[in-house]
C-alpha cells in the first residue's frame, strides 16, 4: 500500500492506496465523487479529465499514487469558479451536451481553454477539444459555447 | 394548435432549453456505473481468446473455485433465444456464458467475482482454459461458401435468413439503356456511446424481487428477458435504467452480462456490479453495419431510374441478439434500398450470413446508412455516366408530394413531404455552382475539392402491423402514458420509453404544455422503470416522440376534461363554460388554478362535486396512430470536401442538412440529433472500422486503433427545415432521432468521387481512409497505363 496525502477539492485527504490504483478510481470509488466519468480507461477519450495543481489530466491513466501532494479538482469542486459558471450556462444554451456523460470532462477541458487560450479561435477550440470525446452532439453546441465564453471573457 | 395555450410558448416548436442540463453539468447524473452498496461485489468476465473453438476445460485457479462461475455453475440460466417468423429463418441459442464451444473471440467463458474489479480480472487472469481450434469463417461473402466451416453445427449452412423479391424488368427493357453495375461494402463497426454497458443487480428479499439497475434503452425488454431466461415470474424483477451515457442501438438489446449479474445477486446474496470497458464494448459487443451490396441500376439516357436490382449481404455475427434478433437487418434493408424514389421494377435478394465475430446490433439508422450508401452512390455513378448533375437524378425520381400518401415499390406508406424540395435546398445551400466553378482551379497543395449529397426517406415510429409482419418477440401495441396532478398543482408525467440523450424529460414535458398550458418547469417527467411507468418496447425506431409524445398528449387531454368538470364546479358555472387556458380552468366568471383542483381532489375531498370524474387526477391513455405504418421523415444532405491525392487524405470543409422530421416538438433538440447522428455518420464514412483477422481476432480493440470523429473530424454543420405533418400522428410529429446518420456516408462517398472523377477514380468502401482512397487512385492510374499500353 501506499500512503497518500492529496487534496480534492480543498479538503485534504489521507489515504491508504495500492499501487496500481488509478486516480478516477480513487476520485469515484474511494471518495464517491461520481461526477468524474470513465469512458475508455485508456486516456484517449478525456472523460475522465480533472485538474491536477491546476491542468487537465486523464485521471484514468494516472496513478492516485502519482497524485500524492497535488491539488485535484473534479467536476464538483467548481462551484465558486467563474469561468466554469460561464461555461456551466454556455453549454445550457448552445445544447452542448445530450446524454451528459462526456460532460464533465469537456467542462474541465473547456475550462482549460478559456482561461489558457483567451485569443483562441474555432479552428484552435477544435483542435484544443480533440482529447475529449463526445459521441451525442457533433460538437456544434460544444464548441458554440466555448467560443461564446471566450468572446463574454474578452469584453 | 386547438388545445390550451403554452406558457410563455414552451409547449410545441418552442427551443426550450432542457430541463435535464443542470445535474449533468453539475457532475451530479446518476449513471448505473456510480452506484455502491455495503458488500457490492464486482463481475470480470474470462473472455474467449479465440474466434471459433470446442472447450477442452477449464481450470480454476486452487482456492479460487468460490469466486469463478461457468455455465456448468448457473444451472437454470437459459441461453437467450430470440424469437422471429420471418419465413426460412434460423433460430439458434445464445448462450449467457459459453457451453461446449466458442463462435467470437471476445464470448463470455466464465465469470470471476472479487471486491473489486482489479481483483475480479486477478482471479479471471488465473483461469485456464483449453481450447481445441477450429477454422474460423470471418468474412460474410466466404461464409456462404458450401466448404465454409459451420458457425452453428446443427445448420446446413451459414445463412441464417434470406429474402427474395422478383420482378419483371422486360417491361423497362427498352427504355431503360442504360445499366450501372457496382459492388458496394458498408464494414463493421462499433457503436461507442460514451457510457459503455454497465449493470447493478440486487435481489430485494423483501419484495422477493430482482432489483436491477442497467444502462439501458429498453427497461421493459430487459424485464421481459429477464423473467424469461432467468426464470423468474415477472413480478419478480424490476428494471430501472437511471441516466443513460448513450445508446444508439446497443443498449437496446439483452446482454448476457445482465443476465449473469441477475443470476449471481441471487445465488451469492450480495449486490452485483459490471461495468463493460471500453475494450469489451469495441470487440464483444455493439458490433453494427457490416453490409454488401452487389446492385444494378436501369435507367434512361436521360436519368430516369427504372429498375433496381440488388443482392444484399449481411454479417450478421455469431449469435441473434435479444429480442430484435439478427434477421432485421436483412428485412430492413430489403424494404429501404428503393429509398424515396419512384422505380417500375424492383428485385432484391438479402442474405443474411453467420461468422465467427461478435453478434451484429441495430445501429442508429439500422440497415439503412447501408442501403442509402449504395443506392446514393449509384446515382452518382448514373449521373457521372450520362452526364448529369446527381441532384437532377435525385429531384426527377422521388415520389412527388401530389402523390402522398404513396405506397412505394418497397411496400412502404410514405405519408406526407416534398422530397425533391429538401434536394433543391441542399444544393442551393451547398452553393454548387461556386463549388463546380472552383473545382476547375488547381490549389496549390495538391488538394482536389469535391461535392456530393445523399437523401434518403426513413419510416419512423412504425408500430403493431410493422413488427408483427417481421415476427420478432417485440411488437409495439399501444403507448401509453399516465399523468397524475400532484396536490400542489404541478404534474407527474409517466412514460414507458427511455431517454438517454434525447431531452425527453423537457420534449415531453413541452407536450403536457401544449395540451394544459402547464409550465414545463412543473412537469417531473419519469422514465427507464417497469416498477413506475406503463409497459413499453423502449426507445429505439426514432419512435418516442411520436408514440410517448402523443399518448402524453392523449392522457393530458383527459385530465384536461376531469380537471374542468372540477373547476367548473368550485366557480359555480355549466361544465360548458370551462376550458384550460394556461394551466388553470378559466371560464367567464374567473379562474381556478391547478393547485387548487390539486387541493380539493386530495385534501379537501368533501369539495368535489357529484358528477366528478370516480378516476380522479390521474389518468393513463394509450396511443397508436392509425395507419401505424409508419411517419416517414426524410432529408438531403449535402457536402464538400477537399481531398489530398498524395496522402488520400479526406476532410469535410462544408454540411448542410435539409430535414423534414414533420411537427418540430423542440428544434434545438432535433438539430442536436441530428448533427450528432451526422458525426456519427462522418465517423462511418472516413474513420471508424471494426477489424477482425482471418483467425477472427479483433484488430480495434482500444480508440488508439478504433478512431472516433473528433472535434477536429466534424464541420459546423448548416441546418434548415421543412415542417410536412403527418397526416397519421398527434400533431403531425415525425420520429427523428436516428435520420441524422443515414445519409453522411453516401454523401461524403459521392463527395470523394465526385473530386476523383478527373482521376476516373471511385470509392465503394467505408470507411474512406487514406489507405483506400490512395488505393483507388492508384488503381484508376494503373488501368489507364494499362489501356495506353
Amino acid at each position: 500500500m501506499t500512503e497518500l496525502s492529496i487534496n480534492i477539492n480543498g479538503e485534504h485527504i489521507k489515504a491508504d492506496v495500492e499501487p496500481r490504483l488509478s486516480l478516477a478510481d480513487f476520485i469515484r470509488d474511494r471518495q464517491r465523487l461520481t461526477g468524474t466519468h470513465l469512458g475508455c480507461e485508456h486516456g484517449v477519450c478525456g472523460a475522465c479529465t480533472v485538474l491536477m495543481n491546476g491542468e487537465p489530466v486523464r485521471s484514468c491513466i494516472t496513478f492516485a499514487a502519482v497524485a500524492d501532494g497535488s491539488e485535484i479538482t473534479t467536476i464538483e469542486g467548481f462551484d465558486q469558479d467563474e469561468p466554469m459558471a460561464q461555461l456551466r450556462q454556455a453549454f445550457h444554451e448552445n445544447h452542448a451536451l445530450q446524454c451528459g456523460y462526456c460532460t464533465p470532462g469537456m467542462l474541465v477541458a473547456a475550462r482549460d481553454i478559456v482561461t489558457r487560450l483567451p485569443d483562441a479561435d474555432e479552428d484552435r477550440v477544435r483542435l484544443e477539444l480533440a482529447g475529449n470525446l463526445c459521441r451525442c452532439t457533433g460538437y456544434v453546441g460544444i464548441v458554440k459555447a466555448i467560443l461564446s465564453v471566450l468572446e463574454q471573457r474578452r469584453i | 394548435m386547438a388545445d390550451g395555450g403554452s406558457v410563455d410558448g414552451k409547449g410545441i416548436g418552442a427551443r426550450v432549453l432542457r430541463k435535464e442540463d443542470a445535474r449533468h453539468l453539475a457532475g451530479k447524473g446518476k449513471f448505473t456505473s456510480d452506484f455502491k452498496r455495503p458488500g457490492q461485489k464486482e463481475m470480470a468476465f474470462v473472455r474467449a481468446s479465440v474466434a471459433h473453438a470446442h472447450i477442452k476445460s477449464i481450470v480454476k485457479p486452487a482456492g479460487y473455485e468460490h469466486a469463478i462461475f461457468t455455465s456448468e455453475d448457473l444451472p437454470g440460466l437459459k441461453p437467450m433465444r430470440a424469437l422471429s417468423k420471418l419465413p426460412g429463418y434460423k433460430l439458434s441459442d445464445y448462450p449467457a456464458l459459453a457451453a461446449g464451444k466458442v463462435r467470437f473471440a471476445g464470448e463470455p467463458v466464465a465469470v470471476c467475482v472479487a471486491d473489486s474489479r482489479a481483483d475480479a480480472e486477478d482471479i479471471a487472469q488465473m483461469v485456464e482454459v483449453e481450447y481445441d481450434i477450429l477454422p474460423a469463417v470471418t468474412d460474410m461473402l466466404a461464409a456462404k461458401k458450401p466448404d465454409a466451416p459451420l458457425v452453428h453445427d446443427e445448420w446446413e449452412d451459414n445463412i441464417v435468413f434470406e429474402t427474395f423479391s422478383d420482378d419483371d424488368f422486360q417491361k423497362i427493357a427498352d427504355e431503360a439503356t442504360v445499366v450501372i453495375r457496382r459492388e458496394y461494402r458498408m464494414n463493421r463497426q462499433a457503436m461507442n456511446p460514451m457510457e459503455g454497458k454497465a449493470v447493478f443487480a440486487e435481489w430485494d428479499d423483501r419484495q422477493d424481487q430482482l432489483m436491477m439497475w442497467t444502462s439501458t434503452q429498453v427497461p421493459h425488454l430487459i424485464r421481459n428477458g429477464l423473467a424469461e431466461f432467468l426464470d423468474l415470474e415477472q413480478r419478480q424483477v424490476r428494471v430501472i435504467a437511471p441516466d443513460v451515457g448513450g445508446g444508439f442501438g446497443c443498449k437496446a438489446l439483452l446482454q448476457p452480462e445482465e443476465l449473469v449479474a441477475g443470476y449471481l445477486t441471487r445465488k451469492l446474496e450480495c449486490p452485483i456490479r459490471w461495468i463493460e470497458d471500453r475494450r469489451e464494448h469495441l470487440v464483444t459487443g455493439a458490433n453494427c453495419r457490416e453490409h454488401h451490396y452487389q446492385i444494378t441500376l436501369h435507367a434512361t439516357p436521360d436519368g430516369r431510374m427504372l429498375g433496381l436490382d440488388c443482392d444484399v449481404t449481411v454479417d450478421a455475427g455469431a449469435y441473434s441478439v435479444y429480442p430484435f434478433t439478427n434477421g432485421l437487418e436483412g428485412a430492413m434493408a430489403h424494404g429501404n434500398l428503393p429509398g424515396p424514389y419512384n422505380f417500375k421494377a424492383y428485385k432484391c435478394r438479402t442474405q443474411t450470413t453467420v461468422t465467427n465475430k461478435p453478434g451484429l446490433m441495430p445501429y442508429r439508422g439500422v440497415a439503412r446508412p447501408g442501403v442509402c450508401f449504395a443506392m446514393e452512390m449509384t446515382i452518382d455513378a448514373l449521373a457521372r455516366e450520362i452526364g448529369m448533375e446527381a441532384h437532377e437524378i435525385r429531384m426527377k425520381n422521388m415520389v412527388p408530394e401530389s402523390a402522398m400518401p404513396f405506397m412505394s415499390i418497397a411496400k412502404k406508406h410514405f405519408d406526407s413531404g416534398n422530397y425533391a424540395k429538401s434536394v433543391e435546398m441542399a444544393v442551393d445551400m451547398i452553393g454548387l455552382e461556386k463549388v463546380r466553378a472552383s473545382q476547375g482551379v488547381p490549389t496549390d497543395d495538391g488538394r482536389i475539392i469535391g461535392v456530393g449529397m445523399g437523401s434518403y426517406v426513413e419510416q419512423t415510429a412504425h408500430g403493431t402491423s410493422v413488427f408483427s409482419s417481421w415476427g420478432v418477440a417485440m411488437v409495439p401495441g399501444y403507448e401509453q402514458a399516465t399523468v397524475r396532478l400532484t396536490p400542489d398543482g404541478g404534474l407527474e408525467l409517466r412514460i414507458g420509453v427511455q431517454s438517454h440523450g434525447q431531452g425527453m424529460e423537457t420534449s415531453m414535458a413541452q407536450m403536457a404544455c401544449e395540451v394544459l398550458g402547464i409550465d414545463p418547469d412543473n412537469v417531473m417527467v419519469t422514465h427507464g422503470d417497469t416498477g413506475l411507468t406503463p409497459y413499453s418496447t423502449g426507445t429505439y425506431a426514432s419512435r418516442s416522440m411520436v408514440m410517448a409524445g402523443g399518448a402524453t398528449a392523449r392522457a393530458c387531454r383527459v385530465l384536461a376534461e376531469r380537471m374542468e368538470i372540477i373547476g367548473a364546479h368550485l366557480m359555480q358555472c355549466e361544465r360548458t363554460e370551462v376550458s384550460i387556458a394556461g394551466g388553470k380552468v378559466v371560464s367567464g366568471k374567473g379562474e381556478v388554478s391547478f393547485a387548487e383542483i390539486g387541493r380539493v381532489w386530495y385534501l379537501n375531498p368533501d369539495e368535489l362535486p357529484e358528477d366528478v370524474d370516480q378516476g380522479g387526477v390521474e389518468v393513463t391513455m394509450g396511443y397508436r396512430p392509425e395507419p401505424d405504418s409508419g411517419a416517414f421523415t426524410y432529408a438531403s444532405h449535402a457536402c464538400k470536401i477537399s481531398l489530398d491525392v498524395e496522402t488520400g487524405k479526406v476532410k469535410v470543409l462544408d454540411y448542410v442538412i435539409v430535414e423534414d422530421c414533420g411537427t418540430i416538438v423542440n428544434p434545438m433538440i432535433v438539430e442536436g440529433q441530428t448533427f450528432g447522428g451526422a458525426t456519427q455518420g462522418i465517423g462511418t464514412a472516413l474513420l471508424e472500422e471494426s477489424l477482425y483477422d482471418e483467425m477472427g481476432n479483433p484488430g480495434a480493440s482500444t480508440f488508439a486503433d478504433y478512431m472516433m470523429p473528433s472535434a477536429t473530424d466534424a464541420p459546423m454543420y448548416r441546418v434548415d427545415h421543412m415542417e410536412s405533418p403527418s397526416p397519421f400522428t398527434e400533431y403531425g410529429i415525425k420520429g427523428m432521432g436516428e435520420g441524422g446518420t443515414i445519409p453522411t456516408p453516401a454523401a461524403i462517398g459521392n463527395a470523394i468521387n465526385d473530386a476523383l472523377k478527373q482521376i476516373g477514380a471511385e470509392v465503394m468502401e467505408t470507411p474512406f481512409t487514406p489507405r483506400r482512397v490512395r488505393a483507388a487512385i492508384e488503381a484508376a492510374r494503373d488501368r489507364k497505363e494499362g489501356e495506353a499500353a
